[in-house]
């Protein structure tokens, strides 16, 4: 994988832009400190009471211009900036979405720890900061204090020299400094606060085994105790913000008075006119104003190092897991066409799997042979290589031997292509945030109006939908509350019905649903995927009955297989839990 | 203004003060102008240098002054933030915990996570900006116009109808700006989520085969977004450009104005320089109070949200009710009986009954079944025996002590809950089963997790019991939690067990070996267990049977299959429904 940063490409890319940004940010500083510079002027010249008022007639348009162009310079220099900032936070997105779509059916298996796809959308949310906050600032303020030091020693290069050291202190010194101190302080806070969002989610998730096991008082003490260490902590970066105010501001301060003290001398040798005076006290102002923000900015530094961080690993990742994703289709798309259009006879043969030679097998010893409209179903405790069996025959992974193949092609050849051959229903089908009918049309992009009320009324939710006020048009986030669990798996079933593939895959697809629902749900779907190959993963026996094929898997090999019949007639273990999941037909005669 | 603001605690000495520094800054800010003016007009003059050291020292003493008052302030009104709002939020977490798990079920757990931390941090940054705004507002620009207008009328006048002009423009924008936003939000919220709702629908995505073509709709959407904040943009930088460009202009008249009254021989150029140093001076408390706008809103939002969760009436036993029971203590041993009459639930009024008329009698040990259709009311009544819900009809007789509720510490301490997916601390799994007890010995905890069928995890962690579970540790599958809870419940030795729902969400063949462990730790126990599952009913002392918040039928299984009633059909409904 190529190194690339996450901010410097962009500046590459944009630089054009940049150099407009930086330029319209020094115009934004020009022109107020042009209009203290040239009022003071204005003012010291008319105080000379010049015959003709129209001596005074170019200092007064200027102060004029200056006056209004300061406002709109930088109203546009804001726009500009943001508007280049949000192109790059859309070539970020498309990259990191790019980074991610080979290893899509890896992520929720790999990232386990909360919402580490929301962090990572947010995170380039937050890199918009480093350019607005911290590098346009900080360029432009290293431009006005180049141009400044330039402007002043074209009167005198020694005091120049002497106040571009002086200011050395708030351009550079100062936000080195402050970088310094605050660099460990910074982390340490960020830390305490993850730390107390954890804690927080533990309070609130775990609430009710706090209020019974009668702990409140003591976690709310331990809690307070964690609060205010991290409020000392920040406490002491706030001081120390404060402080960089307060001797910023001395600088400043002192530098008027140099200023002052060498306007006096130059003008008592005679090398600058008495208008200038004021000119040149009053536009320190505005200009030192230009370089305290520059502190600030380095400060933010270490605020974006762990965005930055978890970036650079996805990156990382992505390059090192890059093989597994197979990337590729061997075969045309023709080919997959014909193949989806005749039945397929998906075999699996004497398959095994582990991630590499040091792991662990994931999967030994496995196969299934399943004619066009065979049903099985597999059964196993979590880790008992259900996933990986899938991830196998939705060509995502390349078995270490044995072979996966579909009417005799091979799964990996397929590759991307295989969406088009099998259609997988998962326990949590994702439902985007736009209209109930696109939603449905995620299963073929073609799709009619009236395929898509087709399908719906297949999975038995058209009346629901056209009860609605919008109908098929209303928004999916609108019916978060409304649609139940069961509901949200009948849209996903309505894509793979569009989607129309010879086999189809359910993994686990009912969990969480109580009985009647899932019974309801199991019954419209064992309908309407009459005539294809089912592959269902299930936790339960529910609809056992209904299967070609039982398979109960165990660590990574199959441990027994046979129809509901024969499984019954020969195992009491398949006896026992068969009890356990319909008693009800032991319990009534 | 905020209405809430003048309530804070603290907040009567912390204005005083900040009031007095702002005074003291005001006027040192007119005595550095004044005194770089004259020292200005001096050297202009043609005064030597030397006669104006004492000036420039007296304007660097004014200018220190000015910076050191805000210095103060800042310090100050920190403090008070940082006071006001660690107590708002104590407040709303000590609320929380009273409120109980429901609560925070219905408001989201992401909520209010969110809230109590950034909504904390926000309510602090709006405390610390918004005293020093107010009293600069209310005092700096004062100051300077009255002593503007003692040295030049005309000025004066014209900064005192700038400032009117300016702060309409501002609302007229600000309201315009908004107005705007509204219109597009939705459109506008779509199009920035859709990236993040990507993300997360990926997975589904890639399984559908549309995942590649997807990158082109990201880049489009965001060009798309791009252009409609963009949109939004112009409009809302407006109000800071409005201000910008009449607080700049307004320096600009004032100049000129002093420029041509200087030709005309009106003023000294002394008063001319102090007005012009003045000027931007004035502005400056409006601006601030500007650029300060939306962080201050969302703070005062946060505020007020907290307010309303400290607010929210509460469920519990009123606290003189509750103030004789929590004395005693309660015990529940096998002679020991309790009675629910007609105990109902709703949880809004006039709305449908969760639980309704509900009356039984339970005495000593015994396992309890609670089944029924999924909404027929199981869930609420193991929160109301768990003691999470106070009832809204009915009473409760405890070994003949008469309560509404049996929301108190003293019921509580009596029992254990196991919820269909427990929680998972992250902390050790040995601090996790000793939750209930944490004073428990390393032996006892070993014991727990034997009896819980946890030696064979507990082995294969590198660490033994002593290995982080739970977020940002080892994650455990459904059924290891169950046992991490069932471990908790067995080493705090509480004699009532509520379980709501335990096994449904777990493959068979765990649930098989999970049911075998807890029907060992249910001896000697009161175990009220909400299931659907039927296979738990054999096993069950007693089953009570929901319909619609009612109690349909109370029996042993045996009896209750004999009566062929609602038992029996609800046994046959799902006999019939595969």
């Amino acid at each position: 994988m190529r190194h690339e940063g996450w901010l410097l490409p962009y500046v590459r890319t944009y630089w054009g832009r940049f150099l407009i940004i930086i330029a319209l940010g020094c115009l934004t500083l020009l022109t107020a400190s042009m209009l203290m510079f040239t009022s003071g002027f204005l003012i010291s010249k008319a105080a000379l009471r010049p015959e003709n008022i129209l001596m005074v007639y170019v200092p007064i348009v200027l102060v004029r211009t200056f006056g209004i162009g300061r406002a709109v310079v930088h109203y546009v220099e804001r726009l500009v900036s943001h508007d280049a900032v949000l192109r790059i936070v859309a070539l970020m997105r498309t990259r990191l979405y790019r980074i991610l779509e080979p290893q899509a059916l890896f992520i929720s298996s790999r990232f386990r720890t909360g919402d580490m796809l929301g962090v990572l959308s947010d995170d380039i949310q937050y890199l918009q900061d480093v350019y607005l906050r911290t590098v346009f600032p900080s360029v432009v303020a290293l431009v006005m204090y180049i141009g400044s030091i330039a402007a002043l020693g074209w009167f005198d290069v020694r005091f120049a020299l002497f106040m571009a050291l002086y200011v050395f202190i708030l351009v550079a010194v100062l936000p080195w400094v402050s970088l310094l101190l605050t660099k460990a302080k910074s982390r340490l806070s960020k830390q305490q606060r993850s730390r107390l969002y954890t804690r927080l989610t533990d309070a609130v998730l775990g609430m009710s085994d706090w209020v019974i096991s009668g702990r409140q008082s003591q976690f709310l003490a331990a809690y307070e105790a964690e609060e205010r260490e991290a409020a000392r902590v920040n406490g002491q970066l706030k001081r120390w913000a404060r402080w960089r105010q307060l001797i910023g501001q001395a600088v400043i301060g002192l530098s008027v008075i140099t200023m002052t003290v060498w306007a006096a001398r130059e003008y008592a040798g005679g090398h600058i006119p008495a208008t200038l005076i004021a000119a040149f006290v009053l536009v320190v102002f505005p200009i030192m104003d230009a370089f305290m923000p520059v502190s600030d900015a380095m400060e933010k530094i270490p605020s974006y190092q762990s965005s930055l961080q978890r970036l650079r690993e996805i990156e990382a990742a992505a390059g090192e897991y890059g093989g597994n994703g197979s990337t590729a289709a061997g075969i045309s798309l023709e080919e997959v066409r014909r193949l989806a259009a005749s039945d397929v006879h998906l075999k699996v043969q004497n398959v095994s799997f582990r991630y590499d030679d040091a792991s662990p097998w994931s999967l030994q010893d496995v196969s299934l042979d399943l004619p066009q409209g065979k049903r099985i179903a597999i059964i196993g405790r979590s880790g008992a290589g259900k996933s990986t069996l899938l991830k196998l025959i939705e060509g995502a992974l390349a078995p270490s031997a044995g072979t996966v193949s579909l009417s005799g092609v091979d799964a990996s050849a397929i590759g991307e292509r295989m969406p088009q051959l099998v259609s997988v229903l998962n326990q949590s089908p994702h439902l985007f945030d736009t209209t109930v009918a696109n939603n449905i049309r995620l299963g073929d992009r073609d799709a009619e109006d009236d395929q898509i009320r087709r399908a719906a009324a297949q999975v038995k939710l058209d009346r629901l939908i056209e009860s609605l006020p919008l109908g098929y048009r209303t928004p999916m986030h609108e019916t978060g509350q409304r649609f139940s669990g069961g509901e949200r798996q009948r849209i996903a079933l309505a894509r793979v019905l569009l989607q129309n593939n010879p086999v189809v895959v359910l993994d686990e697809p009912t969990v969480g649903l109580d009985p009647r629902t899932e019974k309801e749900l199991l019954a419209t779907i064992l309908e309407t995927m009459q005539g294809k190959s089912l592959i269902w993963v299930t936790h339960h026996l529910v609809g056992a009955e209904h299967m070609d094929e039982i398979i109960f898997m165990e660590n990574g090999r199959v441990e027994m297989r046979g129809s509901h019949a024969e499984l019954m007639a020969a195992s009491e273990r398949y006896r026992n839990l068969y009890r356990l999941d319909r008693p009800e037909a032991f319990m009534v005669k | 203004m905020d209405r809430n603001l003048l309530g804070y605690k603290g907040i009567k000495p912390t204005l005083a003060a900040v009031l007095l520094l702002t005074l003291v800054q005001s006027g040192s800010i007119v005595l550095l102008a004044r005194w770089l003016a004259e020292v200005l007009s001096a050297l202009f003059a043609g005064e030597p240098l030397h006669t104006q050291y004492n000036k420039l020292t007296m304007f660097l003493g004014a200018f220190l002054v000015r910076h050191i008052m805000g210095f103060i302030q800042q310090k100050i009104s920190y403090a008070f933030a940082e006071r006001t709002g660690a107590s708002l939020r104590q407040q709303t977490l000590e609320k929380l915990f009273r409120l109980g798990p429901r609560f925070a079920k219905q408001e989201g757990t992401g909520n209010l996570v969110t809230l109590v931390l950034e909504g904390t941090s926000k309510f602090r940054n709006y405390l610390e900006l918004i005293v020093p705004r107010m009293a600069g507002m209310s005092i700096i620009p004062w100051v300077i116009l009255v002593y503007i207008f003692m040295q030049d009328i005309t000025s004066g006048i014209i900064l005192i109808l700038s400032m009117p002009i300016l702060i309409v423009f501002m609302i007229l924008i600000g309201l315009a700006a908004r107005k705007h936003t509204e219109k597009q939000l939705d459109s506008y919220r779509t199009l920035s989520n859709h990236f993040v709702d990507s993300l997360r629908g990926l997975e589904t995505l890639k399984l559908l085969g549309q995942s590649r073509s997807h990158s082109d709709t990201i880049a489009r959407v965001s060009d798309r977004y791009r252009s409609a904040t963009m949109r939004t943009l112009r409009v809302a930088f407006l109000s800071s450009f409005a201000l910008d460009f009449f607080t700049m202009l307004s320096v600009a008249v004032v100049a000129v104005g002093l420029g041509l009254r200087l030709v005309n021989g009106d003023l000294a150029l002394v008063t001319g320089l102090t007005v012009l140093i003045l000027a931007p001076e004035y502005f400056l408390p409006v601006r601030m109070v500007g650029s300060d706008f939306h962080a201050t809103l969302d703070g005062k939002e946060a505020g007020a949200a907290m307010q309303q969760i400290i607010d929210e009436p509460l469920q519990e036993e009123a606290a003189a009710e509750n103030a004789g029971l929590e004395k005693k203590e309660l015990n529940w041993t096998k002679d020991s009986r309790l009675q629910l009459s007609g105990v109902g639930v709703q949880h809004q009024e006039e709305g449908p009954h969760s639980l309704n008329e509900v009356t039984l009698d339970i005495r000593g040990m015994g396992k309890i079944g609670i089944i029924g259709a999924s909404g027929a009311g199981k869930s609420t009544l193991i929160d109301v025996l768990g003691g999470f819900l106070k009832p809204s009809a009915g009473s409760m007789e405890l070994d003949g002590r008469r309560m509404s509720s049996l929301t108190t510490d003293a019921w509580r301490r009596l029992t254990t809950y196991i919820p269909q997916h427990p929680y998972i601390f992250s902390s050790t799994l040995a601090d996790n089963i000793r939750f209930y007890a944490p004073d428990a010995a390393n032996s006892e905890v070993e014991h727990a997790v034997a009896a819980a069928g946890l030696s064979e995890l507990a082995h294969g962690l590198p660490l033994g019991a002593e290995e982080i579970i739970g977020n940002g540790g080892r994650q455990l599958s459904g059924g290891q939690a169950q046992r991490v809870a069932l471990a908790r419940a067995f080493l705090s030795d509480r004699p009532v067990m509520l379980l709501d729902e335990p096994t449904a969400h777990l493959d068979i063949e765990t649930e098989y070996e999970l049911k075998q462990t807890m029907l060992r730790l249910f001896e000697n126990k009161l175990v009220f267990l909400a299931t659907h599952r039927l296979h738990w009913m054999p096993d069950m002392d007693l089953i009570i049977v929901l319909d619609q918040g009612r109690v349909a039928e109370i029996g042993t299984h045996e009896e209750l299959l004999a009566r062929r009633g609602a038992y029996y059909e609800l046994i046959q409904s799902q006999r019939e429904g595969a």
